[in-house]
């Protein structure tokens, strides 16, 4: 995959050109997202920008790169808390310890004129690859769609080691987990909340909101069908195509095959009740019993 | 020794910032399937925990070390203008086994320092289930906190203060905040929009999987139909075997406590038989004119074996009161799909 283009013309390499050259993806875990924008949203008063570093894994040929973890780190005048930085890192890495670092962010800007000392901190923990830089500009959010989310890599200018570096972007994507989803989900339920917040949902609620989704999302598509068949919306032979897979899938039994599987498997599941429920009522009926308890051998000592 | 500050109100909510739960999340997902625990930062503010980061904790089990990684750690953390007042801790769970007594324990040790401080458990397997996140905040009720301090737990005492294996523990419900940035972020992140008119053919959807996956993974608010999955079979036969296991081992402590019982009255028995002796024996030298043996003896040379600890037995009653709950709660969703697809056939 090519890297978006901007100034630069950048070719896909294989291992013999040079580390910035090659093609490169990276996917941002939602928790990373948080994060950054739970340490700007703490910064000092004074403070315009924050910065932070990134850990995750890298895959083995060193063209994906997962970003998992970041945490915040101190600006003193003289540049980075060094120590604070090497504490926090090892603390992380007790807990997680298939983590490394990958870079670095900012948040509150886009790159920092003086961002090529910040990368050289950084350069030794991340050999022999280059450390990311992200940035995420709160800006952003605002005034666009976006997230304000970039991704560079850096590729050094000039003839001299230490010269400036060039930033380049690289894409980047936000990767899901199964289990990160039902919380994000949960937490995207809290935004369309006056107080920003939300209740969590019992299973059942839970179910009654997806059931609900599905009838909106069918009442959607059988309108669509009704306004192409009466010639108002123009027909489009993909959408119809897949419209008619969708509902194909629902498989075709025998209605007494399927009452048959149906009643068994209700069978099943009551069973189960009834079971849970008898041992619910043993446990109460034990329980009142030892409150009763009057404790007569006790009593002749 | 426990300090009360004076104007601390019972609680009545726990509130969590969105980073909180998703940092929870990632911790016990990723060690699954050991669990996990870490400490929980926050402030308590009228009545509602604020819980506002978390910090997960090593898997060491030297005291010093983990006390020293717990000190380091919430020095970073101030350092960034992050709240540092612990409020409490969390941990991850399978299927609802964490009634146990080191669970007990560590509440306690946190309770009696900090009066509102609340343990969170996350169910992994369950989340995973039914794609529903769960989460649940407890406390130990104070009842079963003193009696935990006296750690007395006979039949009697229990009975005396009313306690029972349901309350031990108490719910508080469970709240999401997410700060202004953040909700500004969860409106930005949407569904791309697919130029129908560029869709000449079914074969420009189908031909590229990845474009499919794409779209699947860059859409991540989109509706999560997984809770409508049918199945039956994992989730109801784990619940099944714990509960077995539970109920074995409720059996046993059953056994102890009637093998206790039998010994008392066995004892007792010996002790009336003496008792009777001695009073014959009495009578004896009293018409032979010789003063009486004394009879309290009886007490030093008999003695009655103690009563275990009734706290094992109700730790386990809670448990399995928890997996038949979960049952129940399963079976309800379950049969609502089942109904609702056999509508779809007719």
């Amino acid at each position: 995959m090519a890297t978006k283009s901007d100034a630069l013309c950048v070719t896909i390499g294989n291992m013999g050109t040079a580390p910035h050259q090659r093609p490169f993806t990276s996917h941002v875990s939602p928790v990373v997202l948080f994060s950054v924008l739970d340490h700007y949203l703490r910064r000092e008063k004074d403070q315009e920008l924050v910065v932070g570093a990134i850990l995750g894994v890298r895959s083995d040929d060193g063209t994906e790169v997962e970003i998992r973890n970041a945490f915040s780190l101190l600006e003193t005048d003289d540049g980075l808390d060094e120590e604070h930085y090497k504490t926090l890192y090892d603390l992380h890495r007790k807990v997680n310890p298939e983590e490394v670092i990958l870079g670095w962010y900012t948040a509150g800007q886009n790159i920092l004129a003086n961002a090529t000392t910040y990368q050289a901190v950084f350069k030794q923990d991340c050999a022999p690859f280059n450390p990311i830089h992200m940035t995420m500009d709160p800006e952003a959010l605002f005034k666009t769609n976006g997230l304000g989310l970039n991704t560079y890599t850096a590729a050094p200018v000039g003839f001299s080691e230490d010269a400036d570096c060039m930033f380049l972007p690289v894409p980047s994507e936000i990767k899901y987990l199964d289990a990160e989803r039902s919380g994000l989900e949960m937490l995207a339920s809290a935004k369309s909340n006056e107080t920003r917040t939300a209740a969590l949902l019992s299973d059942m609620d839970h179910l009654e909101v997806a059931i609900v989704r599905l009838q909106e999302l069918l009442e959607r598509v059988s309108k669509y069908v009704d306004s192409v068949v009466q010639g108002t919306t123009p027909p489009n032979n993909a959408i119809g195509r897949y419209i008619m897979d969708a509902v194909s899938v629902v498989p075709k039994i025998d209605a007494s095959v399927f009452e048959k599987t149906f009643n068994s498997h209700l069978q099943d599941l009551l069973m189960v009740v009834y079971l849970a429920n008898m041992t619910r009522t043993q446990l109460s009926v034990a329980e009142k019993l030892h409150l009763l308890v009057n404790t007569p051998n006790t009593n002749s000592h | 020794m426990a300090v009360t500050i004076p104007n601390t109100k019972p609680l009545n909510v726990v509130q969590l910032e969105g980073l909180v739960v998703l940092k929870i999340i990632k911790h016990c997902r990723e060690s699954y399937p050991s669990d996990v625990t870490g400490q929980l930062l926050g402030l308590d503010q009228k009545g509602t925990l604020e819980v506002t980061n978390c910090f997960p904790f090593t898997a060491d089990d030297d005291e010093e070390a983990s006390a020293q990684y717990q000190l380091d750690m919430m020095r970073c953390l101030r350092a960034v203008n992050v709240d540092n007042n612990t409020v409490g801790w969390y941990r991850s769970a399978h299927l609802g086994n964490f009634v146990d007594l080191t669970l007990i324990e560590t509440q306690y040790g946190y309770q009696k320092s900090l009066a509102n401080s609340v343990v969170l458990i996350h169910d992994v397997s369950k989340s995973t289930a039914q794609s529903n996140l769960s989460l649940r905040a407890f406390r130990l009720q104070d009842n079963f906190m003193a009696a935990f301090e006296a750690k007395k737990f006979t039949t009697a005492s229990l009975a005396e203060a009313k306690l029972s294996f349901s309350n031990i523990f108490e719910e508080l419900p469970v709240q999401i905040h997410n700060s202004h940035l953040v909700t500004m972020m969860l409106h930005n992140i949407e569904m791309p929009n697919l130029d129908v008119n560029r869709l000449e053919s079914l074969s420009t959807f189908n031909l590229q999987p990845s474009t499919q996956a794409d779209i699947d993974a860059s859409r991540p608010l989109a509706p999560n139909f997984d809770v409508l999955d049918l199945e039956l079979d994992p989730f109801m036969q784990k619940n099944l075997q714990y509960l077995l296991e539970c109920s074995d081992a409720q059996q046993q402590e059953q056994n102890n406590y009637q093998y206790w019982q039998r010994s008392v009255a066995r004892e007792q028995a010996k002790m009336q038989a003496w008792l009777s002796k001695r009073k014959q024996e009495n009578a004896q030298r009293i018409a032979h004119g010789q003063a009486p043996l004394p009879e309290d003896e009886v007490h030093t040379l008999f003695k009655l074996p103690t009563e275990p600890s009734r706290l094992d037995s109700m730790i386990l009653s809670a448990q399995m009161h928890n997996f038949t709950k979960q049952l129940n709660q399963y079976a309800g969703p379950s049969l609502a799909r089942l109904f609702s697809i056999q509508e779809l056939q007719k």
